[in-house]
C-alpha cells in the first residue's frame, strides 16, 4: 500500500511537472539526443510522457523515448532562461522509476540483465565479484578495513575494475597516490555505487546498493573517499544518506591539485602536447567541478590547453550517461556513438592532439567514436590520469 | 482522402524511408502539440507523420497526396502561437526538420538554409563570421517558420525589415508537386514580379518552403540601457517621442508594466526605484563607440520624457538581472501558485499606446466571464508598438475551461485590435485571427486569400483548415 502510494506521488509529480512546460523548444537546441526530430528531444520525451499520464497508455514507444535521456542535464540549464526551470533530469527519472516500478514498462530490454548484474555480482556486466580487484594485483595496494586503516578509500567505481580502459585509470591512479606518498586503500568487496540504477529508475536496487557500501565504508571507518568515477562521485555527494555525516568524497582531479599545491606531488617530465578537455556531465554540469580538472591539466609542464566550442557548463554529453552504455536505441533514435562522434568533431576542430576527460565512460564512448571516425592518427583519447602518469616521470 | 490508412503509410514509405515515417501514437501526439494551454486531443492526430530528406522528397509526398486529396500539415518546430502547424483533418504531418543545412557564402553575401533549420543554429553559426540574423523569434523556432510568417518580433524590423526585406530568394514545392525557384543569388533583388514576397509571410497555405536565401547583416556591437518609469504610460509617451526625436532606434525596446517589475526586482534582487515600470533596450552602432554614443542619446530622450532613473547598463550583472525581471516574467504567474498561460498581442498606433497600456494594466479587473477570474500582467515589444499582456490561471481548471478561457481571450484580442487599428505584428492571422482579418480588411479582401489558395492549391490539402480560420 505504501509503494503504491508512492507510485501515485510520482504520477501526481509527473502531471504537475510536466504541465508546467511552455513549450518553447528551446531545450530541442541543446539536446544530445535531438537528430532533427522534435520528437527525438528533451522536449519529444516531456511530451511523450505527459500525453502517455492523460491517456494511462504505456507502451513500448513511451519506453524507447524516455530511456533514450543520456541525464545530461543540458535542457535544464536553457529552461531556466526561459523561466519554466523545469527539473528535466529529475522528471525523467522519476518518470523511468514509475515506468518500472508501477507500470512494468522499463527498463530498456538489454538493461534488465545489468540491474540484476548489479543486485547479484555488484556490477553492471555480471562479472565475477572476486576478480573486482584483480586489476591491482601486484600493485601492493592495500585493502582497507578496520584494521588496516587507510587514510584515503580509492572508490574504483565498476568501469575502472572490470573494463580494460578503465583498469588503465585505475593503474594510473594509484601509481599517482603512490608517488605522492598517499596511505591509501581499495575495498574488497566495493560494489557498484548503484548510480546507474537510479537513472535507470531502479531506486530499490540503488538503495541497496547505497546501504552496502556505506555499510564497508562505516567498517573500514573510512573518513576519506576518493573517485576517479565522476557517476559515482555524484552519488556519494548528492544522493548517497550518509552525506551529512561528514564523509569527505573527492573527484580525483580535486585531492591531486591539493596533493601538487601541497608540494607531495612534482610533475617533472615534460609533455609536449595541445590538448583539449572534455567535461563529463556528472562532474561539470551536475557537480559544478569545472576548473580543477583543467588545473590539473595545466600543471602539466609542457602541455597547452585549448577549449572546444561547448565547454564547462555548456560541455555537451558523450552519450553514455543515463543508462545508454547498456542499451542500444531501437531504431529512429540517435545512438550514443553518433552522440559521441558529434564531441570528437569538436575536439578535433581545436587541432589538438589529446581529448582528456576525467571518467572511465567518457574515456570508453569518446575513444570508440575516435575509431569509428577514422582519426586514430590524429586525435588520442586519454583520461587526465594518463598523462599525469607519464609527467611523473 | 482516396487511400486507406495501409496503403498510406507503406506509400509513404516507399517515398521518405521506412525509418523516418512513423504512425505510433507517441509521434502522432508529438508532433500535433501546439504552444496552447490546453491539451492535444484525439481528432487533432495527424494520420502519420513523415520526415523527407529534401526538396524532391517532399514535391513526391505533395504529389501523393494531391493525387489521392489527402490533407497535409507542415511542422517546422511546432512553435507557432496561432495553432498553424496543428492538423485540422488528420492526413500527413510533413516535417521539414530534416531541411536544416546552414551554408555562409561571405563572397556574395548571403546565407543559405534549409527551413528546418533553428534559429537558434543559424545565429549561431553567422555569429561565427561576425554576422546577425535579423528575425528575433524564440530560438527553437525554425527559418521556415519565421519566414512563412513574416515575422521578427522587437524592434528589429523597423531597423533591417521584415524578413520579406532580407530574403533573397527561395525554393518552394508547390501542392501539386512543382519545384520553384524566385529571387536572386546578387544582392540586386527584383522588381516588379517576385513571387519571393507571394510566399514569404503566406503562412504556409500556398506551398511548402524548402530553401531561403538570406542576405548576411554584419553584427551590430550592441550597449543596453535602462530607465525606471513611474508609470508604464509613461514609457508609452517616451516610445513616441523617440520616433519624432529621431534618436537612433535600439535592437528592441522591451517593457515590463509596475506589477511585473514589483516581483521581478524582488526575485532578482534588483534595486530600482519602488513601483516603478521599467523600459530596457539594447541600443546599436557599426562600433562600440557608435553603440555606446547612441546609448547615451537614448537615456537621453528617456530622462527628459520623465525617466525616474535611466542609465547605461554597464554593469553585467545589474544587466542580466534586469533583463531577467523583463524575459522571466511568466515565473510570475507560477510564483503565485499558477500554472495556465496565455499571452494575447495589442498593436496600437504610436500616440494610443499610453491609453492601450492603461486599459490592459487592468483588463481581468471586474470582469464577470473567465478573464475576470485571471490573474494578468503587461509586458511587451513597446519600442515596436506591440504590447503583450499574459494571463494565468490554477493548475487545476480543466482543459475545457482552459480551453474556453482561450477563445475568450481571442476575442478580446480581436476586438482590442480593432478598437486600437492595430494589427497582429508578431504571430500571424490565421487561423485563429480570422474573424479579426475579415472585420479589419473586409470580406473582399478575404476573397482574395481564398482564391489565390484555390489557385496554388485546387485540392486544398495544404495546411487545409487555416484559410477557413479553423482551430
Amino acid at each position: 500500500m505504501e509503494e503504491e502510494n508512492e507510485n501515485k506521488s510520482i504520477e501526481k509529480y509527473l502531471n504537475e511537472a510536466l504541465f508546467d512546460c511552455v513549450k518553447c523548444h528551446r531545450c530541442n537546441l541543446v539536446c544530445p539526443i535531438a537528430d532533427h526530430r522534435v520528437s527525438q528531444s528533451a522536449f519529444g520525451l516531456n511530451r511523450a510522457m505527459y500525453y502517455s499520464l492523460k491517456s494511462n497508455v504505456f507502451n513500448e514507444d513511451l519506453r524507447n523515448s524516455i530511456y533514450s535521456c543520456t541525464t545530461c542535464g543540458k535542457c535544464e540549464d536553457v529552461c531556466k532562461l526561459v523561466a519554466a526551470a523545469l527539473p528535466l533530469r529529475e522528471i525523467f527519472e522519476k518518470a523511468r522509476e514509475f515506468l518500472l516500478v508501477d507500470k512494468m514498462v522499463g527498463p530498456m530490454p538489454e538493461q534488465v540483465t545489468v540491474l540484476k548484474n548489479m543486485h547479484v555480482r555488484g556490477n553492471p556486466w555480471g562479472n565475477p565479484p572476486h576478480e573486482r580487484t584483480k586489476w591491482a594485483e601486484g600493485l601492493g595496494i592495500p585493502l582497507a578495513s578496520k584494521d588496516n586503516h587507510v587514510d584515503v578509500l580509492y572508490f574504483v567505481g565498476c568501469a575502472s575494475s572490470y573494463d580494460a580502459q578503465g583498469q588503465k585509470i585505475a593503474k594510473n591512479l594509484s601509481k599517482i597516490l603512490k608517488k605522492a606518498g598517499v596511505k591509501f586503500g581499495i575495498l574488497e568487496n566495493e560494489v557498484c555505487s548503484g548510480h546507474e540504477a537510479k537513472r535507470m529508475g531502479e531506486t530499490g536496487l540503488f538503495a541497496y546498493l547505497s546501504e552496502a557500501n556505506v555499510e564497508m565504508f562505516k567498517n573500514a571507518e573510512i573518513q576519506h573517499i576518493v573517485t576517479g568515477d565522476p557517476h559515482s562521485f555524484y552519488s556519494f555527494t548528492h544522493e548517497y544518506p550518509e552525506q551529512e555525516n561528514g564523509l569527505k568524497v573527492q573527484h580525483y582531479s580535486q585531492f591531486l591539485n591539493e596533493l601538487i599545491d601541497k608540494g607531495k606531488l612534482k610533475l617533472s617530465k615534460r609533455v609536449n602536447k595541445k590538448v583539449t578537455y572534455h567535461d563529463p556531465c556528472y562532474l561539470g554540469r551536475h557537480s559544478e567541478i569545472f576548473e580543477d580538472p583543467r588545473n590539473l591539466i595545466q600543471k602539466v609542464p609542457g602541455v597547452t590547453l585549448v577549449e572546444m566550442e561547448n565547454a564547462r557548463a555548456d560541455s555537451d554529453c558523450c552519450g553514455m550517461g543515463g543508462g545508454r552504455m547498456w542499451m542500444e536505441p531501437p531504431q529512429g533514435l540517435l545512438s550514443s556513438q553518433a552522440i559521441a562522434e558529434r564531441r570528437v568533431h569538436q575536439a578535433l576542430a581545436t587541432g589538438a592532439e589529446v581529448l582528456l576527460t576525467a571518467c572511465p565512460f567518457c574515456n570508453i564512448t569518446l575513444n570508440d567514436a575516435v575509431k569509428s571516425l577514422e582519426k586514430e592518427d590524429s586525435m588520442k583519447v586519454m583520461d587526465i590520469t594518463e598523462i599525469l602518469a607519464v609527467a611523473l616521470g | 482522402m482516396t487511400v486507406n490508412l495501409e496503403d498510406l503509410a507503406k506509400d509513404l514509405k516507399n517515398i521518405v524511408g521506412e525509418e523516418h515515417a512513423f504512425s505510433n501514437l507517441v509521434e502522432r501526439t508529438t508532433y500535433a502539440e501546439a504552444i496552447m494551454p490546453f491539451d492535444v486531443e484525439e481528432a487533432d492526430l495527424p494520420d502519420i507523420v513523415v520526415h523527407p530528406a529534401n526538396t524532391q522528397e517532399i514535391s513526391k509526398v505533395l504529389q501523393y497526396a494531391n493525387k489521392h486529396e489527402i490533407p497535409v500539415t507542415i511542422f517546422g518546430s511546432g512553435t507557432s502561437n496561432m495553432l498553424g502547424s496543428k492538423p485540422k483533418h488528420r492526413g500527413i504531418t510533413l516535417s521539414t526538420e530534416r531541411l536544416n543545412f546552414i551554408q555562409i557564402d561571405e563572397d556574395s553575401q548571403w546565407f543559405e538554409c534549409g527551413v528546418g533549420a533553428k534559429t537558434g543554429d543559424v545565429i549561431r553559426e553567422l555569429g561565427k563570421l561576425g554576422y546577425f540574423l535579423p528575425i528575433q523569434t524564440q530560438i527553437g523556432s525554425s527559418i521556415g517558420g519565421a519566414v512563412s510568417i513574416n515575422t521578427t518580433g522587437h524592434l528589429t524590423d523597423n531597423i533591417f525589415g521584415r524578413p520579406v526585406n532580407n530574403v533573397l530568394g527561395l525554393e518552394i514545392v508547390l501542392p501539386t508537386g512543382e519545384i520553384i525557384q524566385t529571387g536572386s543569388k546578387s544582392l540586386r533583388r527584383a522588381v516588379g514580379w517576385d513571387l519571393t514576397r507571394i510566399f514569404v509571410g503566406a503562412e504556409g497555405v500556398l506551398g511548402v518552403i524548402t530553401k531561403v536565401r538570406m542576405v548576411l547583416r554584419p553584427m551590430p556591437e550592441i550597449v543596453d540601457v535602462v530607465g525606471f518609469f513611474k508609470t508604464a504610460e509613461q514609457i508609452g509617451h517616451a516610445m513616441a517621442l523617440m520616433y519624432k526625436k529621431k534618436v537612433p532606434l535600439p535592437l528592441d525596446g522591451e517593457f515590463t508594466a509596475e506589477k511585473g517589475c514589483e516581483w521581478g526586482f524582488k526575485k532578482y534582487g534588483v534595486d530600482a526605484p519602488k513601483g516603478a515600470a521599467m523600459f530596457i533596450a539594447r541600443c546599436m552602432g557599426r562600433t562600440a563607440e557608435e553603440a555606446s554614443k547612441n546609448a547615451r542619446e537614448l537615456v537621453e530622450l528617456l530622462t527628459s520624457a520623465g525617466a525616474i532613473e535611466s542609465y547605461v547598463l554597464d554593469d553585467n550583472e545589474i544587466r542580466e538581472k534586469l533583463w531577467a525581471v523583463r524575459e522571466k516574467g511568466i515565473s510570475r504567474g507560477r510564483d503565485l501558485g499558477l500554472s495556465g498561460f496565455v499571452p494575447i498581442e495589442v498593436n496600437p498606433p504610436l500616440p494610443r499606446l499610453s491609453e492601450a497600456m492603461t486599459e490592459l494594466k487592468h483588463i481581468s479587473e471586474g470582469r464577470k466571464d473567465l478573464i475576470g477570474e485571471t490573474e494578468s500582467f503587461l509586458y511587451g515589444h513597446v519600442g515596436a508598438d506591440s504590447l503583450h499582456c499574459v494571463f494565468w490561471w490554477p493548475h487545476d481548471w480543466s482543459n475545457e475551461k482552459a480551453k474556453q478561457l482561450v477563445m475568450e481571450l481571442w476575442d478580446l484580442e480581436n476586438k482590442l485590435q480593432l478598437k486600437y487599428e492595430g494589427v497582429a505584428g508578431d504571430w500571424g492571422q490565421i487561423p485563429y485571427r480570422l474573424p479579426f482579418y475579415r472585420e479589419r480588411y473586409g470580406e473582399t479582401s478575404y476573397e482574395i486569400i481564398k482564391k489565390m489558395k484555390q489557385l496554388f492549391d485546387p485540392n486544398n490539402i495544404l495546411n487545409r483548415g487555416n484559410v477557413e480560420g479553423e482551430i
